[in-house]
Parts: C-alpha cells; structure tokens; sequence
C-alpha cells in the first residue's frame, strides 16, 4: 500500500539525512522503525508527510504519487501523523483539538462521533479541558485520537511512549492494536520501546545512517538481542 | 471639559481606523507569516476605489460596498502572482511586498495623477454628544469600525472557519498534517486582510484628502501597534492600536503633529525593549 | 559552479573601467558619473550591514542625509566652532552617523534584542519620522534644506583651491570609492566577517559558541552608517543642495533597490546596481514619467521573487579565503506546509 523508493532528503544546515531508503508497508500491516537517535526516522516520516522535501526517489499510496505533494494532500489520501512531542494544540479544549482532526477532511463538517470517546474514555471526561493542562499520557491518546478520527488507513506514529508512564503506554499500544485490527489500517511505528514494538508491529525495520540496513520478525527480536544490540545499543 | 471630550472622540474614532488597517495586517502576519509592507497601498487603493467610482457618478455608499470586493480579488492576485513564490524566504516577503507598495503607489500615481482628491463627506450633519457638537461621518466610522471588528472576532473565535485559522496561527505545520488545506487558508487571508484594508481605506477616504502617499501613512502606526500589542491575540491588536492612536491624538491636539509622531515613535520603541513580544506576547516576526 | 577565475577577472574589469572612464565619456556623463559614484559608497554601506550581517535596514537614507547636513552645516560654515574645513565636514559626515547608529545598535540588539522583521519595521518607522523632523527644524533649513553648499576644496585658508574640474573631482570620488570598498572587503575576508556571516545565518547558535551578537550587529550597523554618511558628505558636495528628501523613507527605499538588483551580500553588486539604475534613470526617466518608478518597482518585485541574489550577485562573488573554504551553498529543502 504504502511504497517507499529510493528516498532522498536533508536539512538546508543538516545536509543529507536519508540516504535512499526503499520500504514497503501493506494493507493491514503494523511495521516499526527501529534504530538510533540521529539515523533519520523522524525525517523518514516527515518526508512521507511531505514536510521534508525530498531530493530524490518516491512516495506511492495505493499507487498514488505523493512525493513532495504538501502535507494537507498526504492526509487528504488516507495518512495520518502522530509527531514526536505529540503537537496538540493546547490552548484549545480536547473536543476543539479532536474537530480538528476532521475539519479538514472531505464532508469532514461533522461533529466528533462518539466511538472516538468509547475508544478513549478519559478524552470524553476531559472533552471541555483545556488540551495543554492534560498530563503527557492523556494529551497522547488526544493525540491519537485527533489522527484516527478520519479513519486513516496508515498512521504514522513517531514515539509516542515519550514521556508517558509505563502503565499507559500498555493500555495505549492496545488500544491502537485494536483499532488497527478493527478497521484494517496500516501502522508505521517509530519507536525505542522494545515492548510497544513487540504488542503493536510483525514487522521491524532497522535504520541506520539514512537507510533500511536490516530487517526482522518482530517477535524474534524477544529472543534474540543480536540485532537489538548491533543497531540500538551505543 | 468639552474639549477633553472632543480629544477623546478622536482618539477613539483614530483608534477604531486604524484596527481595522491593523487587524487585516496582523492575520496575514499571524497565519501567513508574511509582513505586508504593501498593506497601506491597499488602504489606498481602496480610497481611490471611492474616487474611481464617484467619478463615474456612483454613489459613495456603492463604493463602500464594492472597496472590500475589489480589493479582495486584487488580494487573490497579490498573493497568486507574488506572495506565494517567497513564503519559504521570510525575509524576501517584506522586500517583495515593499516593491508591491512602490509599484501599486506608483501605478495610482500614473492613473490618477499626485495631487489630491477630494471626495465629499456623504453625512454632512453633526451631531450633539453631551455637551460637543461632533460630526455625524466620524460616528458612522466609528460604527463601521466596531461591528467589524466584533465581527472578526466572532469569525475568529465563535465559527469552525476561525478554530481552523487559529490552529494554522498556533501550528502550522501540524494543521497542515491533519489535512487542513493550508494554500486555500493562505489565499483566503490574504483576501480577507486585503479586503479589510481596503474597506478602512473606503471609509476613510471623505475624512482624509486621498493622495498616493497617504498609505504609509496608517502603515507605520499600524506597525507600530503590532509591535506595541504583540501578536499573540486580537485582543493585543486591540490594545496596541488604542495606545498608540490614543497617545499620537492627544499629543497632536495639546503639542504639533511632529511632536505626536517622534513621542508615539519614542513609546513604540520603549514599549518592545520591555517586552520585545509586546504587551501580550506572541511570536516573534 | 561558478568559476572562480570569472568573479576575480570581472572584479578586475570594473575597477579598470571605471578607472579608464574620463578618457571615454564627455564633460557632462563624467560628471554625471562621478555625482552617482556616491550613491554607489552607499549601496555598499547597506551591503555591508544586510548582505554581511542580515540586517535589513529600511532608513539607510537616514545616516546618508545626517551626513549631508553635517557636512554641509560645516562647510557653509554655520557652526563655527568646528571650523568650515572639508575633511571636518567630511569627518563630522563619517563620524557622526557612525555613533548615532552605534546608539541605535546598542539599543536595539542588548538584551533581548529585535528581531530581524522588527528592526526593518522600526528603521523604516525612524526614517519617515526623521524626514518629518528635518523639515521642521528651521536650523537646518526646514522644508526648503540648505543651498549652496560648497563643493571639494583642498589647502587652507585663503590659499585652498576649490575641486571644480570634472577629471580631478571623478578621481576623487573613484578613489574614495576604491578605499570604501577595500576597507568593506578586507573586513568581510577577516575573521570579523566570518562572524558576521554566522550572526547573518544562524543568530542563536552563533551565540552558542560564545560571540557577542548585540555587539557585532551594532558595529556592524555603525560601520555601515558611517559609510552611509561619508557618501552622503561626498554627494552633497557635488549637488550643492541638501534637503529633507535626502534623509527620509524614498531614498531609503532607493538604495534598498539599488542593492537588492546588484546584489545584496557582494560590495561590487550593489556597488553597480547603484551606479547601473542611476544612470537608467537619467537617460530614461525623461522619456517614461512616471512609468520609470512603475517599472522599477516591477522589476525589484521580480528580482526579489526570481534572482534573490541580485542580478550580478552570482557573476561578482568572490571566492572565500582558502582558510575558509568547504561550506557550500545550502540549499532549502524544508518544505512549507
């Protein structure tokens, strides 16, 4: 569904960042992009976002084009982006935060449907809150939600265990897990946190100076530290 | 007394002039992060709108209503033709919109000569506020002023449209990523702060004698109340263009015109060394 | 890639010129010429300060007209305690602007400091205010400026000769220019250019290593009002008049121009840019009215959106000392959204 070639992208005081990097995720699928600090996978899905333009190579979603297409089309074809730092808006109430996530989608007037509040409950507690008084685990899943409200079919998720509490980030990965299983979308996963990677992914992508350089079962990577070690420890 | 209060009209009725320039300024700044530095010549152009069709034998209040549809469209195209080609090179907008104001006051210049042009004042009648007489045009400019900022300010902060603008103020890139069409919001800012400048110019043009330098004329206190205010909300806009209309009248009726603007332009830059954000902060141009 | 020989040759090419031009053009072009070479020393302040240091001035005209007026105040002699010598009026021309620019800098960048879109906004508030105030003040001649002040003269007391011939006044003009442009271009090759350029690119992490933004930016700013102000000096001396136009808003914006079509960050660019749209101006603007300052104002829009780097930036940029050579030319790639 979603297929990467040959990605090429960098900073104007950075230099090159990706180095071209070929990936595939299909329909359904939860991948994870592993790998150290600084080795370009938050550029890798700002590139996809189209917030990073890229120098060389292609973006393809369901055979569509989106290489260095703005953001708001990339989100417009079905993707939706959980960044690093979450970036809810805080000075807006959570219900503002969650319309949000649907304003801008086609026949996306609406109003927030409820199935995103069954989904995460404290978010209906808190619809009236102001976004930015919430604690790191809460204003993720506001995160969340604000990107699954238009049913995406791929989520591009860039460490959402930061800065959450342990307990959560369980009940968190579960809850994305059920949704990607409920509605069939795709997942693309950057993350550190061995266990989040383990509950939500198959698949593991290990990156290293701006490329794909290894790839595993998600499942073996709990009884084989060998890659674990070769690609993450420093 | 009476004169204390007719100082207080004007300080107000100057006030409420130059929001409505300030505020198409500040939501350009604010989602487009561009410094128009043409938004006087709008101004302008919408004052020579009164002119153009006056000239023709149009009524004025015609003109009222056609100076923010004009300018609208002359703001789609400013923003199409030039604006959109520089976004990326901060820099650059206020240099290209400054050559927008040199070329768009040079183009009246050649179309309508540089001499001044009188348009008649369409309520010639006064009227008696306690005890001031005080004249009738100044008052419906007044009205003008207030309902159109309340009404900004309803669009801004009562209507999904405004909850969109402000998620594009406060973040850009992540409105951007969840789908809001960022472009369409560009253009359409960029006509609604156009058709805004263009109405105060309409509005104002029987007040002032409509020549093509009266445009940098409201821009530099316009600026000024930006810096003044900060850029944080529409409420700083508000205060900034209070205290700086308010300081240039008062000055101005108990000193010189020159006087007035060297202690505005003294406040101005005392006020951004104690609060570089202005007085309610904001993000930094 | 450019060639490096090319900026190096061309360089050579316009000094020798410039320097071969009385035997080519007449009396009146020469003089024409030599008037405008002002206007060039000008264009090179603003370079300085924008180009090198990413300080986008809009009341340049400011430090140009205060030189003028001192020069001429003193060459008139009308404050005779300093004497109605030249190099006075020449030196007061330099060295006041100078220190009222290093006023302004201190003021605005200590502390936290204006940022680059607020400090364009406040110098231009300054010049539109400085103009007014100029026609106001009666001792400097109101509305209707100072006439008559006297050209170049050299020796002393009833002894000295006034600079009137053509030739000699074109050198002295070329030479200050030369000596301008020297002292412009041997500071951006030093290491103070070097810091300049990093305050230019990238304020917060050139702080990070330790350097004095504020003061950098504000010598920077009072080296450029100095130049400012001697090419004002220069100019009044050949113009003979000084008015309230000369300090304000309109010729701000002019030298503005000048240098974004040269080329802002190269002294030589906005150095011909000056000297290129001025005589434009002098062979068209009879013919085309007010359509001159119509196209002009195009045509900025147009190099700005199309050639940010002027229209002879690229061809005249000379290559970096060999101690600095390695960065590139970073090419944006951010994308916005």
């Amino acid at each position: 569904m979603l297929v990467i070639s040959g990605l090429t992208a960098g900073y104007e005081d950075a230099g090159i960042v990706l180095e071209g990097i070929d990936l595939e995720v299909g329909a359904g699928e939860s991948v994870a992009l592993m790998g150290r600090n600084g080795m370009g996978k938050t550029t890798l899905l700002r590139a996809i976002m189209g917030h990073v333009r890229p120098t060389a190579g292609r973006v393809t979603f369901d055979g569509r084009d989106l290489t260095g297409r703005p953001p708001f089309v990339v989100s417009n074809a079905g993707i939706a982006y959980v960044p690093q730092g979450r970036e809810i808006f805080t000075d807006f109430t959570v219900e503002e935060n969650l319309l949000l996530g649907l304003l801008g989608k086609k026949g996306g007037a609406g109003r927030v449907p409820d199935a995103i509040y069954r989904r995460f409950p404290i978010l209906a507690e808190r619809r009236g809150q102001r976004a930015g008084t919430m604690s790191g685990g809460e204003q993720q899943q506001l995160a969340i939600a604000r990107a699954i409200i238009s049913r995406p079919r791929l989520l591009l998720l860039d460490e959402p265990a930061e800065g959450v509490q342990p307990s959560l980030v369980t009940a968190i990965a579960a809850t994305v897990s059920a949704i990607s299983r409920d509605e069939g979308m795709s997942v693309l996963l950057v993350e550190q946190n061995l266990d989040l990677v383990l509950t939500l992914t198959t698949r593991c992508l290990f990156v290293e100076n701006g490329r794909i350089v290894d790839q595993s079962e998600s499942t073996r990577l709990r009884d084989d530290a060998t890659l674990l070690d070769r690609y993450l420890s420093v | 007394m009476a004169a204390v209060l007719l100082i207080a009209l004007d300080a107000a009725n100057f006030t409420l002039a130059l929001l409505l320039v300030t505020l198409g300024l500040v939501i350009i700044f604010g989602l487009m992060n561009v410094i128009n530095m043409a938004h006087g010549e709008l101004f302008l152009l919408g004052a020579y709108t009164v002119v153009l069709v006056e000239r023709r034998g149009g009524s004025f209040w015609v003109a009222l209503l056609l100076a923010p549809l004009a300018l609208a469209v002359a703001g789609l195209l400013i923003e199409e033709l030039v604006i959109r080609h520089v976004y990326r090179r901060f820099i650059d907008t206020i240099l290209a919109t400054w050559g927008l104001s040199i070329s768009l006051k040079q183009a009246v210049i050649v179309v309508f000569g540089p001499t001044a042009q009188q348009v008649e004042n369409p309520l010639p009648q006064t009227v008696t506020i306690l005890t001031t007489l005080y004249p009738g045009y100044r008052l419906f400019i007044m009205a003008v002023a207030v309902l159109l900022a309340l009404g900004t300010f309803f669009l801004f902060y009562r209507t999904r449209l405004g909850l969109v603008a402000r998620a594009v103020i406060a973040n850009r890139p992540m409105a951007a990523s969840l789908g809001l069409n960022t472009r369409r919001m560009d253009r359409m800012t960029f006509a609604f702060g156009a058709a805004l400048a263009g109405l105060a110019g309409a509005v104002m043009a029987p007040l002032m004698s409509v020549d093509p330098q009266m445009g940098v004329g409201f821009l530099i206190p316009a600026f000024l109340s930006i810096l003044v205010g900060g850029t944080g909300s529409l409420l700083g806009t508000v205060l900034g263009t209070t205290l700086i209309a308010s300081a240039g009248t008062v000055v101005a009726s108990v000193w010189t015109q020159i006087a007035a603007q060297l202690v505005v332009f003294g406040l101005a830059i005392v006020v951004i060394r104690l609060f570089p954000r202005g007085l309610t902060g904001g993000r930094r141009g | 890639m450019r060639s490096v020989g090319a900026a190096r040759a061309a360089t050579a090419g316009v000094w020798l010129l410039l320097t071969i031009c009385p035997l080519a053009l007449g009396e009146w072009r020469l003089a024409q010429l030599a008037q405008i070479m002002s206007y060039g020393i000008f264009a090179m302040s603003l370079a300085f300060v924008w180009g090198q240091t990413g300080l986008l001035c809009f009341g340049q005209a400011i430090f140009f007209g205060t030189g003028a007026y001192a020069m001429a105040l003193i060459t008139k002699g009308l404050l005779p305690a300093l004497g109605d010598g030249p190099a006075m009026g020449l030196l007061a021309a330099t060295v006041l602007p100078g220190l009222g620019a290093l006023l302004a800098g201190m003021l605005m960048f200590r502390g936290r400091g204006l940022s680059g879109a607020y400090f364009a906004i406040v110098t231009l508030a300054a010049a539109v205010i400085a103009e007014r105030a100029a026609s106001h003040w009666d001792f400097i001649g109101g509305f209707n400026g100072l006439l008559d002040v006297p050209p170049l003269r050299y020796g002393f007391g009833r002894g000295r000769v006034e600079l009137l011939a053509t030739t000699p006044v074109y050198y002295a003009m070329l030479g200050a220019a030369g000596a301008v442009y020297g002292l412009l271009l041997w500071l951006e090759r030093s290491p103070v250019g070097t810091a300049l350029r990093a305050v230019r690119d990238n304020e917060q992490r050139t702080a990070y290593f330790g350097f004095d933004i504020a003061a950098y930016k504000s010598f920077s700013l009072a080296l450029s009002g100095a130049v400012a102000g001697l090419a004002g000096g220069l100019f009044v001396t050949q113009f003979g008049f000084v008015s309230p136009a000369l300090i304000g808003v309109p010729l701000s914006t002019e030298v503005l121009i000048w240098t974004a079509l040269g080329g802002r960050e190269v002294l030589l660019a906005a150095f011909l840019g000056a000297l290129g749209v001025r005589s434009a101006e002098s062979a068209l603007s009879k013919a085309l009215g007010d359509y001159w300052l119509l196209g002009l104002g195009l045509s900025f829009i147009a190099s700005v959106v199309i050639f940010p780097r002027g229209l002879l930036g690229g061809l005249l940029s000379l290559p970096l000392p060999r101690r600095m050579v390695g960065g590139g030319d970073p090419r944006p790639s951010r994308a916005r959204t």
